[in-house]
């Protein structure tokens, strides 16, 4: 089962960065088949809790680096049969069955999608129809990166803590809080593949999904946000003169910071009163 | 941090990135301030006549510029005797002012965390249950924004 699951994250992001490389109607599809991925993820990650064997979220390392589309999605296609295969010694045929389904149609969807050219590895870092000033391009090459990371993170941390939770209350909150960081992951994806500059977020390490202190990560989580916020004001700031769609763009974003900010503040107050009884 | 092509490949594609199976010894180097760290993982060869980095592979809790440091300080360490080692985390170390105070740091954090791998590998020798170094460091992360902050100014014309 484990192995399965790690299958399973690994195909999440293959078809994830294969949507942000996509510029025709194929890229929705991708990202709906990855929203998927990541629910079978979390569903053979729910299997293993209930069997209770232990589990991380360490994977292999993700080449996504193609010319054409086809390349990528013949690799997804292996990475779905791999899985399916090794369903068959899954313990929960309901299981087996549900996932099983899922791959024989999107792997039908893969092998007739119309191929593309793929531009998303060029870093030529500009921006269709933008011209940024070279600083301005080094900022945004920087945040895109971090930024790119600290989503994917924070995806994984709140879904470890989510699936480790059976609090209904925190668990809604935690699940507003991976819905938002999958659409500012995939803003980034798609903004690092229109530069040229897409690349596969970096494992996250055991310590930081599989936290000790939930209070003490919710108040570094809070401090986080609002340095977020502020390099999304300096950053708005910066191209704001060669491209008022970016910095709205960036002022969107800084003031969603806000919701996490008030998210966060929700779960700790209920954590700190849950530990004083 | 300025950026060139071969920076940017770094960044995309990290060199030596992930934890390694079956290492002979780790290292932690750590930013006390922040919390921010970098684990090395190291297999050591033996089949020269002095023993020497035959994988190396490392993790970090940081930013962009830790992991660049990262990627390229592991490539240069691969295949080095531990001498080798030693020299370039000291010409690591003597390279540190030269860089600006954040870039300072997160090398430090990579050249220290090289060191405490090799230095845990050679204590398990006598002791093999000796526990896995950490080395904190010295210089301090400033918070990376003059860059933006230059755009801005330069855009307001100050």
């Amino acid at each position: 089962m484990k192995t399965i699951m790690i299958k399973a994250h690994e195909a999440w992001l293959a078809t994830l960065m294969a949507g942000f490389m996509s510029k025709t109607e194929n890229k929705q599809v991708l990202f709906d088949f990855s929203d998927i991925l990541f629910r079978h993820f979390t569903w053979l990650e729910n299997e293993l809790i209930e069997l209770d064997e232990p589990y991380n979220y360490d994977r292999d390392a993700i080449p996504i680096k193609v010319e054409k589309l086809s390349d990528l999605l013949h690799d997804i296609e292996k990475r779905l049969s791999e899985i399916d295969l090794q369903l068959l010694s899954s313990p929960d045929k309901n299981l087996d069955e549900r996932i099983s389904t899922d791959i024989a149609y999107m792997r039908d969807v893969l092998q007739h999608m119309k191929d593309e050219d793929i531009t998303a590895f060029s870093m030529e870092r500009k921006f269709p129809d933008i011209v940024l000033t070279e600083e301005a391009t080094d900022a945004l090459t920087l945040f895109l990166f971090e930024e790119t990371y600290k989503e994917y993170e924070l995806i994984m941390i709140y879904n470890y803590l989510k699936a480790h939770s059976s609090d209904a209350y925190l668990n809604r909150i935690f699940q507003i809080l991976i819905d938002e960081s999958f659409f500012h992951l995939k803003s980034f994806g798609d903004m690092g593949a229109k530069m040229g500059l897409l690349a596969v977020p970096r494992l996250v390490m055991k310590e930081m999904y599989q936290v000790e202190d939930v209070v003490q990560f919710l108040k570094d989580g809070i401090n986080e946000e609002l340095a977020a916020k502020e390099e999304c004001k300096k950053l708005s700031e910066a191209v704001s003169k060669d491209s008022p769609e970016l910095e709205k763009f960036f002022d969107f974003i800084n003031h969603q910071e806000n919701y996490h900010i008030s998210l966060m503040k929700d779960a700790l107050k209920h954590f700190e009163k849950k530990n004083n009884g | 941090m300025s950026m060139d092509a071969q920076l940017i490949e770094h960044m995309m594609n990290p060199k030596n990135y992930g934890a390694l199976e079956y290492s002979d010894a780790q290292g932690i180097g750590k930013n006390p301030e922040n919390g921010e760290k970098v684990a090395i993982y190291i297999r050591v060869g033996k089949d020269e006549v002095a023993p020497y980095v035959e994988e190396i592979r490392f993790q970090a809790i940081g930013c962009t510029t830790t992991v660049v440091a990262g990627s390229m300080l592991t490539e240069e360490a691969k295949g080095l005797n531990f001498n080798g080692v030693q020299n370039l985390v000291e010409a690591t170390m003597k390279l540190l002012d030269r860089l600006p105070p954040e870039d300072a740091a997160c090398s430090e954090m990579v050249a220290l965390a090289i060191k405490a791998a090799v230095d845990t590998y050679e204590k398990r020798i006598s002791d093999p249950d000796y526990p896995t170094i950490t080395y904190k460091i010295v210089n301090s992360c400033v918070v990376k924004d003059d860059t933006v902050e230059v755009i801005a100014n330069q855009k307001e014309g100050k």
